[in-house]
């Protein structure tokens, strides 16, 4: 059952999370992470009746609300990570994503449609630009077809929709085995051999 | 000309492949239209009026005999027997089925073709001049950079989803032939005082609605920084730009909110972290580019004479061999050669464009002739022989004849550029085939078209601007009132160096009316013009009002004529 259903107050993601770090083999693992929208709960943090004892808080929440004693005794715990909105500017905000790196253990971005590509340049921005090394995670409408470019802007775990189907989805990381431009995986091939 | 490595053709291979899963999963349901949709997209897969229509890339608009065999083929087997070359230097079939799409694709790979990237939101397959390599006013061959930018955003993994589609022209002549402007970004090569390659970069132009010229946002970057450059334009581009609504969701609309000159700020702020990355093209990948376009086996002529030329033809033809010689060959770089251009817009033509299987058979066979193999697609819509000798220029002319693609209308009037329109898509608000076939019924006369000169008519179907109507020094636009197929004329466009967008010049017409129309604004050049004043110069001179007055001085009769026909009842 997705999250959706049973609670518009989160973000709805498949119950396996599919991870690919960089130079590993691409697998499925439990999520551990709820997604929580931020659109109701006013002010405080949901509490986490799902089974789930992370949670990610929208950025701009964040930003608010990081001061606040639960929230900075629950980041001290690592049950906090960020997930951005499309329309997150993170560029603005430099200094606090700078401050993240040593206290969330997990950041995402998220695709309000899966042919929304901001998401795409958001993971570019954290690997290249914050040299991000922790886990970044594709929330939202993650869709089996956008997972290749996804690992390759910078994704290395997906939280796939609820409906999409996982053995495909795990088939996508093979279908090229050359490239014609460097992404965050590797050089374009003629580099990569010279 | 370029030729696949092995990483070329193993990534085309995987493409067919990944979209034939894709086609299985539309086709078992377990991938919906709406997200199958911009994946078939990417594949130049469009949904059109009756059809699925195929799009395929001919980058940079040059390819080779055997391709052109490959694509009659595909004509032949797939579709109608025919195919439609495009503004873009691309051609289109317009019956191909979902089920045979991976087929096709499969098919083209084998020859070094592929259909990616030449629709949907990302980069587009990258266009230029028809002449590089060859141009007589050519400064900087411009195919090794197209090849190497073909390859950077071939499956570019962070541009696969942009607000909106996103299309690259890259100019190196003195006379742009690309329409350099009109593009999301334009690229104009040069070289510098030390013989450096650099490039100006222009950026927000468009058609369609909001008709916009580019502007200028950085110059005199060298040709190795290009790739980084670009991704930062790409970068603000896809974060910036406006997905809230489909009509102000190009670059040119953001461009135009920001200014050009804070949009190119805000790239510069965002190149600088990847200035000196190894984004960067290398000089080993020129190398590896570069040596496909070395200059083909071209022998030692002396160069002729349009007379000598001219004498090659009888008595009988000659008159006619000459106009073809002026107004469908064109200067080459290299003496005793010239590029020639065969019109596929031969009067009371189906489609401008269009080419049946047995014209693409035929005309493989006259680049194997007469020209090293080699063919060119215009964004006029047409195809060129670049290399072709002097010398055999008048047999060329006679096989050209036989394939009714000799005829000499380049530049002319009825040399139309036109969208497939009502005929064939399904955003038409009118239909552009019989408007461009009944304007080149009226103008037959060739003697009359080439006292003419130069004049440039585009027409598109809908506000999209498939057609460049905006561009055309006469623009015919189709509009739709009450559900009546109307046209609006717009004057004053040009494409080239000194490109400008075309105004309205009043109400619409009926499709009847559209060849007196544009008769009586011929006519009034005719009347006004001074000696050797082509139409858009004295356009430029004179203004809108006395060509606008001639559009509509049979307007009101025709009013009148419709009142008269309602009066008596007879409605239908
Ligand atoms: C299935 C048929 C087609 C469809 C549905 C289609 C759709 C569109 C749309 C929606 C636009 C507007 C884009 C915008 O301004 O945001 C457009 C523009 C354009 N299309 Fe097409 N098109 C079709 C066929 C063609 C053909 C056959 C050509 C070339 C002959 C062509 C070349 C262009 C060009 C050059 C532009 C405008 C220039 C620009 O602003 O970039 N299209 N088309
Ligand atoms: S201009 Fe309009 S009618 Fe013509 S092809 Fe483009 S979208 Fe279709």
């Amino acid at each position: 059952m997705s999250q959706a259903q049973s609670n518009s107050n989160t973000i709805a993601a498949h119950e396996q999370i599919l991870r690919f770090p960089k130079g590993q083999k691409p697998s499925f693992g439990p999520n551990e992470w709820l997604i929580w929208s931020g659109s109701q709960d006013e002010g405080g943090l949901p509490d986490l009746k799902h089974g789930k004892s992370k949670v990610l808080v929208p950025f701009a929440w964040w930003v608010q609300h990081h001061y606040e004693i639960d929230v900075q005794a629950k980041t001290k715990s690592g049950h906090i990570g960020v997930w951005f909105a499309a329309d997150d500017d993170i560029l603005k905000h430099a200094d606090v994503i700078e401050q993240g790196k040593s206290i969330w253990p997990l950041v995402a971005a998220h695709f309000p449609i899966f042919r929304d590509g901001r998401s795409f340049s958001t993971a570019a921005l954290l690997r290249d630009r914050f040299q991000w090394t922790g886990e970044i995670r594709a929330i939202g409408d993650v869709l089996i077809d956008q997972l290749l470019q996804g690992a390759r802007v910078g994704f290395d775990s997906f939280a796939l929709r609820p409906d999409q189907d996982l053995d495909v989805a795990l088939r996508q990381f093979d279908l090229f085995s050359v490239t014609t431009q460097n992404s965050w995986r590797g050089k374009r091939s003629l580099l990569a051999t010279i | 000309m370029y030729r696949y490595d092995h990483i070329d053709q193993t990534l085309v291979d995987q493409r067919v492949a990944q979209f034939q899963d894709q086609v299985a999963r539309r086709l078992n349901g377990t991938l919906a239209e709406e997200e199958f949709r911009p994946l078939r997209l990417q594949n130049g897969l469009y949904h059109q009026r009756h059809a699925y229509m195929l799009r395929v890339a001919i980058p940079y608009g040059l390819f080779n005999s055997k391709q052109l065999r490959a694509l009659a083929y595909i004509s032949e087997k797939y579709d109608r027997g025919y195919g439609h070359f495009t503004t873009r230097q691309n051609i289109q079939y317009n019956w191909v089925t979902l089920e045979d799409t991976p087929d096709i694709l499969a098919d083209l790979a084998k020859v070094e073709m592929h259909a990616i990237q030449t629709s949907g939101n990302c980069i587009r397959n990258i266009t230029s001049d028809a002449f590089a390599g060859v141009a007589g006013d050519e400064y900087v061959d411009t195919r090794p950079i197209c090849e190497l930018l073909r390859q950077w955003s071939t499956l570019h993994p962070e541009f696969a989803h942009l607000p909106r589609k996103f299309k690259f022209a890259v100019n190196g002549a003195k006379e742009d032939r690309t329409v350099l402007l009109c593009h999301d970004v334009g690229i104009e090569l040069k070289k510098n005082a030390q013989g450096k390659l650099i490039a100006d970069i222009y950026a927000g132009g468009g058609m369609g609605r909001t008709p916009i010229l580019g502007s200028l946002i950085k110059q005199d970057l060298p040709w190795q920084l290009l790739p980084g450059y670009l991704t930062a334009l790409l970068r603000v581009y896809n974060r910036f730009g406006r997905r809230d609504n489909l009509y102000k969701a190009r670059i040119k609309i953001l461009v135009k909110a920001l200014s050009p000159e804070e949009f190119a700020r805000q790239v510069e702020g965002e190149w600088l972290y990847n200035k000196d990355g190894d984004d960067n093209f290398t000089q080993a990948e020129w190398d590896r580019v570069a040596k496909h376009f070395t200059k083909p086996a071209y022998k030692s002529l002396p160069a002729l004479t349009i007379e000598q030329i001219t004498n090659q033809a009888s008595d009988t033809e000659k008159s006619a061999f000459a106009r073809w010689l002026e107004r469908n060959v064109k200067p080459h770089q290299v003496p005793g050669y010239a590029s020639v251009i065969l019109s596929l817009k031969p009067h009371g033509t189906v489609a401008p464009g269009d080419a049946t299987t047995a014209q693409m058979n035929a005309i493989a066979d006259l680049a194997d002739q007469y020209s090293f193999g080699e063919l060119r697609a215009t964004h006029e819509q047409n195809l060129v022989l670049a290399d072709v000798e002097q010398a055999k220029l008048y047999e060329l002319w006679q096989e050209a004849k036989k394939q009714k693609v000799a005829l000499p209308n380049v530049g002319l009037l009825t040399d139309i550029i036109a969208c497939p329109g009502g005929d064939f898509c399904s955003l038409a608000n009118a239909k552009s085939l019989p408007i461009a076939k009944a304007i080149q019924e009226r103008f037959d006369d060739l003697d009359y078209l080439f006292d003419l000169g130069d004049i440039s008519l585009n027409i598109s179907g809908c506000i999209n601007s498939c057609g460049h109507h905006h561009v055309g020094n006469i623009g015919v636009l189709g509009v739709d009132k009450d559900g009546e197929e109307w046209y609006q004329i717009t004057l004053g466009g040009e494409q080239g160096n000194n490109a400008a967008i075309g105004k309205v010049i009043g109400p619409s017409f009926y499709a009847d009316e559209i060849p007196d129309v544009i008769t009586n604004i011929i006519n009034t050049y005719v009347k006004e013009r001074t000696e050797d004043e082509s139409f858009i110069a004295s356009y430029r001179r004179l203004g809108v009002i006395p060509f606008k007055e001639a559009a509509y001085k049979n307007k009101k009769e025709h009013a009148k004529k419709s009142n008269a026909v309602e009066a008596t009842g007879d409605a239908s």
